[in-house]
Order: C-alpha cells, then structure tokens, then sequence
C-alpha cells in the first residue's frame, strides 16, 4: 500500500494518545459519531497477551502490606507498570494480586514480549 | 521485603540469534556478553557491533564457534527493557566476526560487527526495467522481496508527482536493491531505512520525508545541574551547508531553456527554527535538462531540502539519568542550551553503547535554523 503524501503525516510518531509504557498503547483507536455529528474517539477493547510460560516468570510470595504498585517498583523499577503483573496473573482486580500474604505470584522477567 | 529483585537495574538487554527465525540466545552468551554498540542513523543504514568474553573451555569457543552459531548473515536482534517497556532496537545480520586470544587472562574476546537487515536488499546486483511505474510503486515492488524476514513497507508517494510515460523513457535499475531504493529516495528530498520493533522479528521499511511532526520525546537536559541528562552538547552552524540548488529544464521540441522557480522546501522540512540560515551556495544541478520538468522539479527540491540541516548538535545521554530511550528519526527538545540553540531538533542519529552497569547514548541532532519556535518544550 502506497500512502498518499497529503495524509501521509497525520501517523506521526508520539500522536498515539497513550505514551508506550502504557497497556493501551497498542490498543486501536476507534472513532464514535455522535447524533449531531460530533466525533468521539475511544481506546478499543484491549484483549489480555497471551499468558507467559513459566521459563519467563519468577514467583514472588506476597508479603503482608504489599500492593500491586509496590510489585512494579521492585521489579521493574517503576510502579505504574505493575499491570504487566496483573496480565500475567490473570486478576480482574488488581487488588486481588496481593490480598492474601503468602499467595504467590508470577511475575514477568523483563525483555518479555507477549507475541 | 529485602529479597533481591529479578534483574538488577531498570535496564535489561536481551538477545535473539539465529538463522531467519530467531530464539532467546543460550545463557552463557548472555553473561558472556560485555558490551554492545549500536547505530541507527536516518537515511542509512544502522550498524551493530557485540563483543564477548572468551575463556578457554566455554561454550561458546567449544560448541557454539565451531556449529556457526555466530556465523555471518545469523539474524540478532536486540531488545532493551526500561522500567518494564520493551523497545527493539536492532534487527540485523552478523557481517564478520573476530576471535582476539590474549596471553592475558581475561583478555580473549570474540567481536561480532554487523549491519541491520538491509543488507539483505545489498548482496545481489540487478539488473530491472520498470515500464510505467512511478517511484514509490517501484520502492514498493522492490519491498515485496523481503517479507519473509518480517519486513512491511511503509511507502510515502512522492511529493512532487511525476507520471511514468513508458513512450518517452523506462527507468532501469542496474545496481543492488538498496542502492537503487536510496537513489529514488534521495531524488525525491526522501529517507529510507528500516525501523526494527515493535516486537521482535517485525520491522518496517519506511520510504518517505523525514518526520519532522508530531509529538517531540522527552526533553534533553544541558548545563541544569541535577537535572541535567545530557553530559555535553556541541552545536556548530555550518553555513556552507545549505545550497540553493538551480535547474534547468529544455523543452525538447522547440529547445528553450526555463530555469525553474526555487521551490519552498516547507512542505517537507516543517520549520523547526525561528530564524532560517541563509543559502550562502548556489549550485546547478548537472544532467536536469535531459529530464521531464516533474523530474527536475522533484530534484532541485530535494537537493534544497536536503541541504538546509545548517545547524547540527551532537552529544552524550546518560539513559539511567534520563529514564528514556532517545529514539533516532524522531523530533527532541532541548532545553539549556541558551537562548540560540534551545528548542526542537531533529534526531539525526543515534549510537547506543551499552556495557554491564551503564546505558550511554550519543547523538546527533539537526535543524535548519536557530531560535527556538516556542517557548516552551515537552519535559
């Protein structure tokens, strides 16, 4: 497919409304028309990876006081991606991952790709 | 909570090796490992160089040397992890490899060089005819080889559009893929290169203006005490650099000369300075007369395009002091510089040199004027 040159800047880089350490960044962008013609853009539905196998994780067992936010820092250096955890889990909640002390954990090794 | 973390750092590198399709790489290359170079430049091709530790009795000198395990044209790709985000940031061929021994102990070590997977697109010369297909429909025909190595095209028409008329001429092509590719890029003011990621054994072939729009990366820090992420910033203004190019066209029948009107390179290269450098050099452009005016007009646009880059920094980035990776063809602030050389830049290239415990980036960056348009840049 041959992009036209006129439209061919609108798929900048960075324009994505999600910046890449967010789970929405791969997620499509889709566009809503509202009954007077205004549009609405929404992130599409994002569908869980495919779960890790067990050479790509490492368990933790939980401590007491533990949150999820917690498990990011210490793992991956940053507490906002503890959703990497929640996915490998699979927990609808992400309190759930650390409510009971002792529950183990399975927690992505870094360089992971979910192909 | 006093258990060791799973990785040590924020920064991890993984490697993939293999023929075509690629797999984590055994553990004793990985702790073999001792540094990693790579470049990525717009418009070139990028370049990657992995050194490793050899000992006597290891592995890698007793099964994996001798099986071709580093053998040249094995895939490599590389993939860096900051604060949990995976970015790719290689996807090549191993060109050469090398074995130093030492008497040292400790001293022995195997160095891979390579190049990214456009050299896939280099080894073959060949000879093609083109009838009635416009630039980009030829890049896009060329692209088409090399899906098997995972490898979409992005394909940009050209700006000025120039109708193939198979009566008056067919385009040939006499030289490798790449070369050819680069040629009709570099007639049209274009850039092509190959973009690894976003996941590992994808990449995209990009033909098409430099990006130069959009959201800019996370801001470059110079001269901000703590804050600063840069360890030095050099900026020179060249001012030979930017040419006014001048073409000629002949109409063929009635053999009149027309110079043609100095384009506005605008559309191509959005500004990114306040006060545009002046073109010092005039240049004619040989061999414009023979061509459709279309043609001629697409080449002294490229050429004025091309040639405005006057002003070029260049420095080095502590990526652990900056928490991001600087990614190349792409558009950056900097800020602290002082008042002529603050602002948004385009990153020109990007050289990666990692080694265990520390992640130093140097770069290059360009635009075409000085002052910055805004006062203010993305943090």
């Amino acid at each position: 497919m041959i992009e036209p040159y006129e439209t061919a800047l609108d798929d900048i880089p960075g324009a994505h409304p999600y910046p890449r350490t967010s789970r929405y960044h791969d997620a499509e962008i889709g566009v809503h028309r509202l009954p007077d013609g205004t549009e609405v853009r929404y992130a599409k539905r994002r569908l869980l990876p495919k779960l890790p196998d067990a050479d790509n994780t490492a368990p933790h067992v939980v401590n007491a006081g533990e949150r999820p936010d917690h498990l990011g820092q210490r793992f991956f250096g940053d507490p906002g991606q503890w959703w990497r955890i929640a996915d490998a889990n699979p927990v609808l909640d992400p309190r759930e991952l650390t409510e009971e002390p002792g529950r183990v954990v399975e927690v992505p090794t870094p360089g992971g790709f979910d192909v | 909570m006093s258990e060791v973390p799973i990785g040590s750092g924020p920064v991890h590198l993984s490697l993939h090796m293999g023929p075509k399709l690629t797999k984590p790489v055994p553990p004793e290359v990985t702790e073999a490992l001792l540094s990693a170079q790579i470049t990525s430049t717009a418009g070139e091709r990028s370049g990657f160089q992995l050194a490793f530790d050899l000992t006597k009795k290891s592995r890698i000198v007793e099964r994996l040397l001798p099986e071709g395990f580093f053998d040249p044209k094995t895939r490599v790709i590389v993939a860096i992890t900051i604060k949990g985000t995976p970015t790719v940031i290689l996807d090549g061929l191993i060109v050469r490899n090398e074995v130093g021994s030492s008497n040292q102990p400790g001293q022995s070590t195997l160095t891979v060089t390579g190049e990214d997977l456009t050299l896939l697109m280099d080894l073959e010369e060949r000879t093609d005819r083109f009838p009635n297909l416009a630039p980009s429909q030829r890049v896009e025909r060329i692209l088409r080889n090399y899906a098997d190595y995972g490898i979409e095209s992005r394909i940009i028409r050209e700006q000025v559009h120039q109708p193939p008329r198979e009566q008056l001429r067919v385009d040939y092509q006499s030289s490798t893929d790449l070369q050819y590719v680069n040629d009709l890029a570099r007639a049209n003011g274009y850039n092509f290169y190959l973009d690894p990621g976003p996941r590992p054994g994808r990449s995209t072939a990009y033909w098409g203006p430099e990006q130069r729009l959009g959201q800019r990366q996370h801001a470059l820090n110079v001269n901000m005490d703590v804050n600063s992420t840069v360890d030095q910033l050099t900026f020179a203004y060249d001012g030979t650099a930017r040419e006014q190019p001048e073409a000629r066209v002949q109409d063929p029948r009635t053999r009149d000369v027309t110079l043609l009107p100095n384009p506005d390179i605008g559309p191509l290269r959005p500004p990114l300075g306040l006060r545009a450098s002046p073109a010092l050099k005039r240049k004619p452009l040989s061999g414009t007369a023979k061509m459709d005016p279309e043609r001629a007009r697409a080449q002294a646009l490229a050429r004025a395009a091309t040639s405005a880059d006057a002003i070029s920094g260049s420095g080095q980035l502590d990526v652990n002091r900056h928490g991001y990776v600087l990614r190349p063809r792409e558009l950056v602030g900097v800020r602290g510089a002082g008042v002529t050389y603050d602002g948004d830049y385009y990153v020109k290239s990007v050289t990666h040199n990692l080694r265990v415990g520390s992640y130093q980036q140097n770069f290059t960056l360009s635009r075409e004027g000085l002052i910055a348009r805004s006062d203010t840049v993305r943090p």
